[in-house]
């Protein structure tokens, strides 16, 4: 079926999302409960903005319009520079890899800003630096004014670290959370009304998938989460990647909310998966946005292992809510969502989204998701036939663990 | 060369036959008296190991190479591998002393084991530079190529085709040093560590630098720079003051440590924390709130407040890389120098280098053209392809 979503509709699922997270609370959320949101698919072939600008546009009309979500509000958008800005996949560049395209930012920018949207914050912790976010791009040879230059009051903000605030802020967890409580993250994070996510259509090597909650792993800060993190306040800058979330070998910052259990397993298949849940509960996600147009196979990063591929799946998918969202993506990919542990994507790890499924977050059920635009089966790209053809899992890699 | 303590048969002078090594420090002794009289037979010349000829400084310098770290927060602060180079002290001591040739004494580590591929980074790392390395074999090559065991004679035969290449390359030296931002210093008494320091640690940041003796300075030393660092301890004369001003009205950019003074002009918004920016004419001074300290965190704030919109040399894959870009006087040709410090050079790396250009050559000591070398020009810039290369490619850009 494919129509256009009314404006109430919109404002019920972005209600639905947020109160997802708040019910995440609550021992009476479950999985058939888990909120369920439409979420749009389209294709696009290449990142011309003649091509995704418009694509995006008729999506978020088809869930609605972003207007009612975003005018007059501070939105704030996480994308994905994963790993180092001199880390290609052969001689691709990044962004038809593992990095979020910036013709898709910036179209989003775009049309957030046609939309009313009063500021709007991109965000990222780039790997093992305080340098703003817009130097990180040029060093990848991506040209920030692009972004900068899509709408009015756009802004970049490095949230690897304490940025322009003066503290961090504490941003609960409404379920109690998996492994942490509470995180401690840059300011930008609790400054924004609407907050978006913009991830690349990729597997991961130790979540399985990377999507749009996944993408969230990001918004913590090295220097409370990272390996160069202060043992008992934060580090000025950051350094190294989130290898104590990965591992658990040693805690965050003292001043920041501790583990809940740290006789909790230790394996990075355990730990990263329900972190991630933790993180979507306490920076709820109020627009989905998963740019599959290039991408690459076989992991997150050119790192992962050797059986990586740039492939051109030619896909955009959006919705109000990351679980469902994700799950339409995971369709796309050739996955089933409602796998878990021992099932691909999942061989060795957690599922995300059954983890985000189990505390109100969102449904994977794609009966209950309503898909608008394009039909999966018409936009899918099989990363799971890829998968089984090289027959294995991406390899998880020791050094860099975003 | 230094010529080694072990050999003290003059017919081993043959290795040096066709080759371009041309001077021997052969160690004090009577029983090199054979090798030294050979030696002036064969036209070679010899002289005292530790006194440099004339019209030559001899240059203490390190190993080069790439330091790995040992725990998990990194050698460097960054957790990069740290590379011992030697290019800013060549660059110094030309700068320093344009008319005395610069050889670098930088031995291999004892009791390490030295692969083949390290002598081509000594060498390359100091000839791109402007220098020579000292050919300074390690006492197990040096016992190996007596006994004429192949290893070792493969490896003398690499090294000797390195010091070849960069022989018949002579003209490069005269290219001149390409850089965005200028550093402004005596390089003495209470500012040696400090400049010095930073110079190296420009390289590391990949900000291409140009060295702007204090009391050299004219109306040209500014040309095509985009920023100039000023941080010694004494505040600048009047004159060079004036000098920096204007390159700042003229759309410079100055990042000075607080000795510079008051500085007045619009304030404006610096990118980097600890640096009050302001705007005078139609360029900006970055005044920091703090007398630097730190030589690495001085080098990369100017890396970002610079921008590197402006990086003249991008690598993707390269591992631990270096570059050096120069120009021709004429500025008919650019020679990009590619230093892959790593234990053996990169597979499918991209560079980027500034500059529009018609068309690229690359060599390596290996091959004196790579032929699957592509091109891409993106507007103010070229992207180079390259294949898999030894650790030091030369780029040879047509303007």
């Amino acid at each position: 079926m494919l129509r256009n979503h009314t404006r109430r509709d919109w404002l019920r699922a972005a209600a639905t999302a947020v109160s997802g997270a708040y019910l995440a609370g609550t021992r009476w959320a479950s999985a058939t409960e888990a909120p369920a949101g439409p979420v749009a698919l389209a294709r696009c072939k290449t990142y011309d903005p003649g091509e995704v600008t418009p694509a995006l546009r008729k999506m978020f009309d088809q869930l609605g319009g972003l207007g009612q979500l975003v005018n007059g509000k501070t939105v704030a958008i996480k994308i994905n520079l994963t790993g180092s800005p001199t880390y290609r996949l052969g001689y691709e560049p990044l962004e038809n890899t593992h990095y979020t395209h910036p013709a898709v930012i910036a179209a989003t920018v775009q049309l957030l800003g046609m939309a009313g949207a009063r500021r709007i914050r991109v965000l990222e912790s780039p790997w093992a630096t305080a340098d703003p976010v817009e130097e990180y791009l040029l060093q990848a040879n991506l040209e920030p004014r692009d972004i900068l230059g899509a709408a009015r009051n756009v802004e970049f903000e490095n949230t690897n670290y304490l940025g322009f605030a003066r503290k961090y802020s504490r941003l609960k967890v409404p379920s109690g959370g998996y492994v942490f409580p509470a995180f401690d993250l840059n300011h930008s994070y609790e400054d924004c009304d609407v907050f978006v996510s913009i991830a690349k259509m990729k597997e991961h090597a130790t979540a399985g998938i990377t999507l749009s909650m996944k993408n969230c792993f990001g918004i913590t800060p090295c220097t409370v989460y990272g390996e160069g993190a202060g043992v008992d306040e934060p580090s000025l800058l950051p350094k190294g990647g989130r290898g104590l979330i990965h591992d658990g070998s040693r805690g965050p910052s003292k001043s920041a909310p501790q583990e809940k259990d740290p006789k909790s397993p230790r394996q990075d298949t355990w730990r990263v998966p329900r972190t991630v849940v933790d993180l979507v509960g306490a920076r709820p996600v109020h627009l989905a946005i998963i740019e599959g147009v290039k991408t690459m196979t076989g992991g997150e990063g050119p790192w992962v292992s050797p059986y990586q591929k740039a492939v051109a799946p030619s896909v955009l998918v959006a919705g109000l809510n990351p679980v469902n969202t994700d799950a339409v993506a995971m369709a796309v990919m050739g996955f089933d969502p409602m796998a878990d542990r021992g099932t691909p994507p999942f061989e060795q790890c957690d599922s995300t989204l059954k983890l985000a499924e189990d505390v109100g977050l969102g449904t994977r059920d794609l009966r209950r998701i309503e898909v608008i635009g394009a039909k999966i089966a018409e936009v899918r790209f099989d990363f799971a036939a890829l998968r089984k053809q090289r027959g294995s899992m991406p390899e998880r890699p020791l050094g860099m663990r975003g | 060369m230094r010529w080694p303590e072990g050999w003290k048969d003059p017919a081993l002078l043959e290795l040096l036959k066709g080759t371009a090594i041309d001077y021997l420090l052969v160690p004090k002794g009577s029983e090199f008296a054979a090798v030294r009289t050979r030696a002036q037979q064969l036209g070679i010349a010899a002289g005292d190991p530790d006194v440099a000829p004339s019209g030559v400084g001899i240059v203490k310098g390190s190993w080069p190479g790439v330091q790995w770290p040992t725990s998990g927060a990194g050698a460097g602060p960054t957790g990069v591998p740290w590379i011992d180079s030697n290019g800013w002290l060549i660059r110094l001591n030309r700068a320093l002393h344009p008319d005395v040739a610069a050889w670098v004494d930088a031995p291999p580590p004892a009791k390490s084991l030295i692969p083949a591929d390290s002598y081509l980074i000594a060498i390359a790392d100091s000839a791109a530079h402007g220098g020579r390395w000292i050919v300074t074999l390690d006492a197990p090559l040096a016992k190996g190529i007596v006994a004429r065991d192949a290893d070792s004679l493969a490896t003398w035969k690499r090294l000797t085709a390195a010091a070849a290449f960069f022989a018949a390359h002579q003209n490069w030296q005269e290219y001149l040093a390409v850089g965005v931002a200028g550093v402004v210093s005596d390089f003495t008494g209470d500012n040696e560590f400090f400049s010095r320091e930073l110079l190296n640690l420009m390289g590391r940041a990949g900000l291409h630098y140009r060295i702007l003796l204090k009391d050299r300075i004219s109306a040209g030393s500014f040309e095509r720079l985009r920023a100039v660092s000023y941080t010694d301890a004494a505040p600048p004369s009047p004159d060079l003051r004036r000098q920096i001003l204007q390159f700042v009205q003229a759309g410079g950019m100055l990042i000075a440590a607080p000795i510079w003074g008051q500085v007045e002009g619009a304030p404006g918004s610096s990118p980097q924390p600890g640096y009050k920016v302001r705007a005078i004419g139609k360029g900006r001074i970055a005044l920091a709130d703090d007398i630097p300290a730190d030589p690495y965190s001085w080098a990369a704030d100017a890396a970002v407040l610079v921008s590197h919109r402006y990086d003249l040399v991008r690598f993707w894959n390269s591992g631990a890389a270096r570059s050096f870009y120069t120009m021709s006087p004429q500025r008919k040709q650019a020679v990009v120098h590619l230093l892959f410090f790593a234990e053996r050079g990169p597979d499918s790396a991209t560079v980027r280098v500034a500059g529009r250009f018609r068309a690229v050559r690359g060599s390596t000591v290996d091959a004196p053209r790579i032929e699957e070398l592509a091109m891409q020009s993106q507007g103010d810039g070229v992207e180079v392809r390259l294949p898999q290369v030894s650790q030091y490619v030369a780029l040879e850009l047509d303007v």
